[in-house]
C-alpha cells in the first residue's frame, strides 16, 4: 500500500460523494479513505505536477504553468489542465 | 471554519442568520450530519473533504468586501428603513434575503436554442451579433453599448460549454480504452460519440436530445446558486425526437422509459449549496426541479402526449424526489392521461401535483399583459420551482424538415423579491405593540392603539404588513441590483428569449417577461384562524379582554414550548405544571371558528385578507420597475417560522409548526370533509395570485382500485372546477409515518409530499415531519 494517497488519487476511482466512489478496476464501491490496492494508478493532481511549487502546511502552493503565476492547492484535479506535467 | 474566525462572527451578526437558528435538517438519508474522519460536516447537511477546507476558506476570504453579499449589504444599509428590515430578519418575520441567497430559480429553463441550432450555430449567432452592434448605441444611450459585451460573453461561455462536453467525451474514451467488457466498452464509446456530437450540433436522436437538455440544466445550475430551475414541459420539448425515432424504429418505448428513469436519477443528484436557513428551513434539502405536463398547445388543443405517459411511467418505476411532476390540469386533457396521473399519485410518491391551467393562464394575462403576453403565449405557461406559475413562449423547432412549436421559459426568476412573511408573527406584533417578545426587540414602530374593535386591529395588521413589505422590497432590490451588475447570469440569459435577439442579458431586461418578482406569505391559515378567534372571543362575544388573550399567549396557555419537548405538532405538547389557569381560554380558542369547514365566519376573514393582500402586493415595485404580486406557498418555512412564533389566538402553541401551504386546513380542524374544505378554499379568486397551495392527506384504502382512482380524479376535478389553483396528495397511512420517524433506517426510500415538493422522509427536519404526521387524514373521498 502506498503512503499519503487515498482512492481519490487513483485513475480508476469515480467519485460518488464525499466519502465513497466506484472503483472501475474492482467494479465495486470503495470508501475513499480505505487502503488503496496494488493496481493504484496516480491521477493528475496539482500536487504531483512539476509546475506546482512551494506548498504550505495546508497544501496550498503556487502554479507556475501559466503566464501569470497563481495559487493552487495540491488536491485539485488536473486531468483537464493543458499545462499539467507529471513530476 | 473556526468559530472565532472574523467571517464566521460577521455572518452571525447579521439579522439574516436568525433563520438558521430555528431551522432543522433531517437527521438521516444523505445528509452529512456530523464530521467523521476526513469528512467535515457543514451545517449538518453538506460534507467536504478535510484536505479541501483550506482552499475553500482562502477563496471565501478573497471575496471579502467584493462579493454580492458584502456589496449588497453595504448599500442596503443606506435605505432609511434598513433598521426595521434588520429586526424583521432577526425576528424571522421574513425567512431570508432574496439577492444574497438564491437570486435565480423558481423559473422554467429554455432548451430551445441549443436544440434548434446546436452550439456551433449559437456561436455564429453571437459573432454576427457582435459585428452588428459593436460601437453602436442604436438609440439606446444607456444599455445600447452593452450589447457588444453580452455577445462576446455569450461566445466565450458557449465555447466553454463545448469544451466541458468534450471533456466528458475524452473521459468516456479513456474509460472505453481501459474496458474489457465489450458491452460496457460500447456504452462508453456511445457516450463519447453523443457528447462529441452535441458539443457542436443539433441532436439527431431522442437520446442525444435528452443528454443535451440534461447538460444544459447542469450548466445553468452551476452558474449560480439556484433552487427551482425547472425543466418545464420536457415531454413536449422532446416530442419531435421521440416521434421521429419511434417512427423510424431507432428506439422503442421501453428504451425511452429507461432513459427517463436515468434522467430522474441524475436530476435527483442536483443539490443546492446555501445557508442552513435556506436549505433546511425552506428547501428541506430539495431543489424543486419541477417537470410540467399537460396544459395546452399553441393552438389551444390538449398538449398531453404519449411521451408524457412514459414520463409518468418512469416516475412510477423509479420513484425519486427529482424531477417532481406537475400536471397543468385542463378540461381538454384526455381521460387516459388524467387516470395515468392518478395512478402515479396512488403510488404514494406525492407527484404529480395538480395545477389549474386556466387559472394559470388568467394570471399570466394579468401580470404580463403589459409586457405583451397574449392568449396564445399564456398557453406556454409552466411551473417553476414548487408551484410558481412562470411565463413561457413558443419557438418553432425544425427537425429533419418537419416543424414543431415547443414551449419554454421566457421569464426572469420568480420567488425573488420579498421572501416568506410569517403572517401569524405579524399578528403577534400587532398584539404586542410592534415588540417581539422572543428576541426582546422593537421590530416595527409602536402603534400605541388600544385595538378596541376588530376593524382597528385589522387596520393595524395591514399597516404593519405594508411597512414590512416595503423595507424588504427596497433592501432586496439593492441586493439584486448588485447581483445583476456584478454577477449576472450569462448561460441562462442566452438560453431565454429574447436575450440573443436583443443583445442584452437578464440584468438589462433581455428576457421577454420581467415582472416576476413577488411577495411570499407563510402561515396564512394559522393567521385566519387566529383572527377568527380574536373576532369571536374578544370582539363579538367579549368573553375575554385583549389583555387576557395577551396574557394567555405570553404564557403559552400554560404549556411548555415545543422546542423544550422536541415535538412540533399541537397534539404532542405538554402542560407546564398543574396550573389550569389557562385551560378554559385555551379550550375556547381551539373551539373558535376554523377555516376549512365551509363556515362563513372564518371564510369571510380569508376572503377579506386575500382581496387586500393580492392588491397590496402590486404596490411593491421590483428593481425592474415592475409591480410585484402575491405568492402563497409555504415550502418548509411553516416549520422554522412557527418555531419563532409565540402561541396564537386559535389555540396553536408556541414554537409549533403553522398550517402548511396556503389553502390547507390546520391539522385536525377540517371536520366536514374535503368538499367543505374546497368551499372554504375557493371563497376568493385564485387567479389574483401566482398560486395557492392545498395539500391533502388521504389513506390508501380510500382510493383503492379502479373505482378509487376515479373517485380521486373526481375529487381533483371538483377542486379545479371551483377555481382552486393547486392540490396535491399524500396517499399514505399516518401509522407508517409514525413508524418511519421512530425507525428511520428502515425507511430510507420513503418519500412524502411536503408543500410543493417530494422529499425523502429521513431528510426532512422534525418540525415538518411532525406537521405531516398530524395532517388530517381522509379515510374516504
Amino acid at each position: 500500500m502506498k503512503n499519503n494517497v487515498n482512492h481519490s488519487d487513483c485513475q480508476n476511482f469515480i467519485p460518488i460523494d464525499v466519502a465513497k466512489g466506484y472503483c472501475n478496476m474492482l467494479k465495486a464501491n470503495v470508501v475513499i479513505d480505505s487502503p488503496v490496492c496494488p493496481k493504484f494508478a496516480q491521477v493528475a493532481k496539482c500536487k504531483v505536477c512539476s509546475k506546482f511549487g512551494c506548498p504550505d502546511e495546508k497544501g496550498i502552493g503556487q502554479c507556475g504553468g501559466f503566464k501569470d503565476e497563481y495559487w493552487a492547492y495540491g488536491e485539485m484535479k488536473a486531468v483537464n489542465c493543458e499545462m499539467y506535467q507529471t513530476k | 471554519m473556526a468559530k472565532e474566525d472574523e467571517l464566521y462572527q460577521a455572518a452571525l451578526a447579521k439579522g439574516g442568520a436568525s433563520a438558521d437558528e430555528v431551522s432543522k435538517f433531517g437527521a438521516g438519508g444523505g445528509n452529512v450530519t456530523k464530521s467523521v474522519g476526513n469528512v467535515v460536516s457543514i451545517a449538518g447537511k453538506f460534507g467536504i473533504r478535510a484536505e479541501e477546507v483550506p482552499a475553500l476558506l482562502k477563496l471565501a476570504k478573497a471575496w471579502v468586501n467584493k462579493s454580492v453579499d458584502d456589496l449588497g449589504h453595504k448599500y442596503e444599509q443606506m435605505v432609511p428603513e434598513y433598521q426595521i428590515k434588520e429586526e424583521v430578519m432577526r425576528s424571522v418575520i421574513c425567512m431570508f434575503d432574496s439577492g444574497y441567497t438564491l437570486p435565480q430559480g423558481r423559473e422554467v429553463i429554455n432548451y430551445y436554442f441549443p436544440l434548434q441550432y446546436g452550439y456551433d450555430g449559437l456561436i455564429e449567432m453571437a459573432k454576427k451579433g457582435k459585428d452588428r452592434v459593436a460601437g453602436r448605441a442604436d438609440g439606446d444611450g444607456i444599455a445600447g453599448m452593452d450589447r457588444l459585451y453580452f455577445y462576446e460573453a455569450a461566445r466565450l461561455v458557449l465555447e466553454g460549454i463545448q469544451a466541458w462536453h468534450l471533456n466528458y467525451a475524452k473521459e468516456a474514451k479513456r474509460l472505453a480504452a481501459a474496458e474489457t467488457d465489450p458491452v460496457q466498452k460500447r456504452e462508453y464509446e456511445e457516450m463519447a460519440e453523443t457528447m462529441t456530437w452535441i458539443a457542436h450540433k443539433q441532436p439527431r436522436t431522442f437520446r442525444e436530445a435528452l443528454q443535451m437538455i440534461y447538460m444544459i440544466h447542469i450548466g445553468v445550475v452551476n452558474e449560480d446558486a439556484i433552487s427551482g430551475m425547472s425543466p418545464g414541459r420536457v415531454g413536449q420539448v422532446l416530442w419531435p425526437w421521440f416521434e421521429q425515432d419511434i417512427e423510424a424504429g431507432r428506439t422503442n418505448e421501453d428504451e425511452v422509459t429507461e432513459l427517463l428513469e436515468c434522467h430522474r436519477i441524475k436530476m435527483t443528484c442536483i443539490d443546492c449549496f446555501a445557508s442552513m436557513g435556506v436549505v433546511g428551513g425552506v428547501l428541506s434539502g430539495n431543489t424543486f426541479n419541477n417537470l410540467s405536463m399537460g396544459g395546452l398547445q399553441r393552438n389551444g388543443q390538449s398538449a398531453a402526449n404519449r411521451l408524457e405517459m412514459l414520463i409518468l411511467e418512469a416516475g412510477i418505476k423509479c420513484p425519486t424526489p427529482q424531477p417532481t411532476l406537475s400536471v397543468l390540469y385542463d378540461e381538454k386533457l384526455p381521460e387516459e392521461f388524467l387516470l395515468k396521473c392518478i395512478e402515479c399519485d396512488k403510488t404514494g410518491t406525492g407527484y404529480p401535483a395538480w395545477m389549474n391551467n386556466r387559472g394559470a393562464m388568467e394570471f399570466m394575462m394579468k401580470q404580463y399583459g403589459a409586457e405583451g403576453m397574449n392568449l396564445e403565449e399564456s398557453r406556454a405557461v409552466a411551473i417553476g420551482g414548487c408551484l410558481e406559475t412562470s411565463p413561457g413562449s413558443w419557438k418553432e423547432l425544425t427537425l429533419n424538415g418537419k416543424q414543431y412549436w415547443i414551449p419554454g421559459g421566457s421569464g426572469t426568476p420568480t420567488s425573488v423579491g420579498v421572501h416568506f412573511i410569517a403572517n401569524p408573527k405579524v399578528l403577534e406584533l400587532v398584539l404586542f405593540n410592534g415588540f417581539d417578545l422572543r428576541t426582546n426587540k422593537q421590530v416595527v414602530p409602536p402603534h400605541n392603539k388600544k385595538l378596541e374593535t376588530y376593524e382597528e386591529m385589522w387596520e393595524v395588521y395591514k399597516h404593519y404588513y405594508e411597512i414590512i413589505v416595503d423595507c424588504l422590497a427596497t433592501t432586496n432590490n439593492i441586493q439584486h441590483d448588485i447581483w445583476r451588475k456584478q454577477n449576472m447570469a450569462l448561460f441562462n440569459s442566452l438560453l431565454k428569449p429574447d436575450c440573443l435577439d436583443k443583445g442584452q442579458h437578464i440584468g438589462n431586461m433581455g428576457y421577454r417577461y420581467n415582472a416576476t418578482f413577488n411577495v411570499e406569505s407563510c402561515g396564512q391559515i394559522t393567521m385566519v384562524n387566529a383572527l377568527a378567534a380574536m373576532k369571536k372571543l374578544v370582539y363579538d362575544d367579549k368573553k375575554y379582554t385583549l389583555d387576557q388573550m395577551r396574557d394567555a399567549i405570553k404564557n403559552n396557555f400554560g404549556f411548555k414550548n415545543a422546542a423544550e419537548i422536541g415535538s412540533f405538532s399541537l397534539a404532542a405538547q405538554e402542560k407546564r405544571d398543574e396550573n389550569d389557569a389557562y385551560d378554559e381560554i385555551h379550550s375556547d380558542c381551539l373551539k373558535a371558528p376554523k377555516y376549512g369547514n365551509d363556515d362563513e365566519y372564518a371564510d369571510s376573514i380569508l376572503r377579506e385578507y386575500e382581496e387586500w393582500f393580492c392588491d397590496m402586493c402590486h404596490g411593491a415595485e421590483s428593481l425592474f420597475g415592475k409591480p410585484m404580486y402575491s405568492c402563497q406557498i409555504s415550502v418548509s418555512t411553516h416549520g422554522a417560522q412557527g418555531a419563532a412564533t409565540l402561541a396564537t389566538p386559535d389555540g396553536r402553541l408556541s414554537g409549533t409548526t403553522y398550517a402548511d401551504g396556503s389553502m390547507s386546513a390546520y391539522p385536525g380542524t377540517d371536520r366536514n370533509g374535503p368538499f367543505a374544505l374546497f368551499e372554504s378554499a375557493t371563497c376568493w379568486d385564485h387567479s389574483q395570485s401566482q398560486n395557492s397551495q392545498m395539500n391533502l392527506k388521504v389513506h390508501p384504502n380510500a382510493v383503492k382500485g379502479v373505482e378509487g382512482a376515479k373517485k380521486l380524479l373526481d375529487l381533483t376535478r371538483a377542486y379545479m372546477r371551483r377555481g382552486g389553483y393547486h392540490i396535491q396528495y399524500n396517499i399514505v397511512d399516518s401509522k407508517v409515518l409514525v413508524e418511519a420517524q421512530a425507525n428511520p433506517d428502515e425507511y430510507r426510500d420513503l418519500m412524502v409530499r411536503v408543500a410543493g415538493f417530494t422529499q425523502y422522509w429521513v431528510e426532512i427536519g422534525k418540525p415538518i415531519q411532525d406537521e405531516v404526521i398530524s395532517r388530517t387524514e381522509y379515510e374516504g373521498v
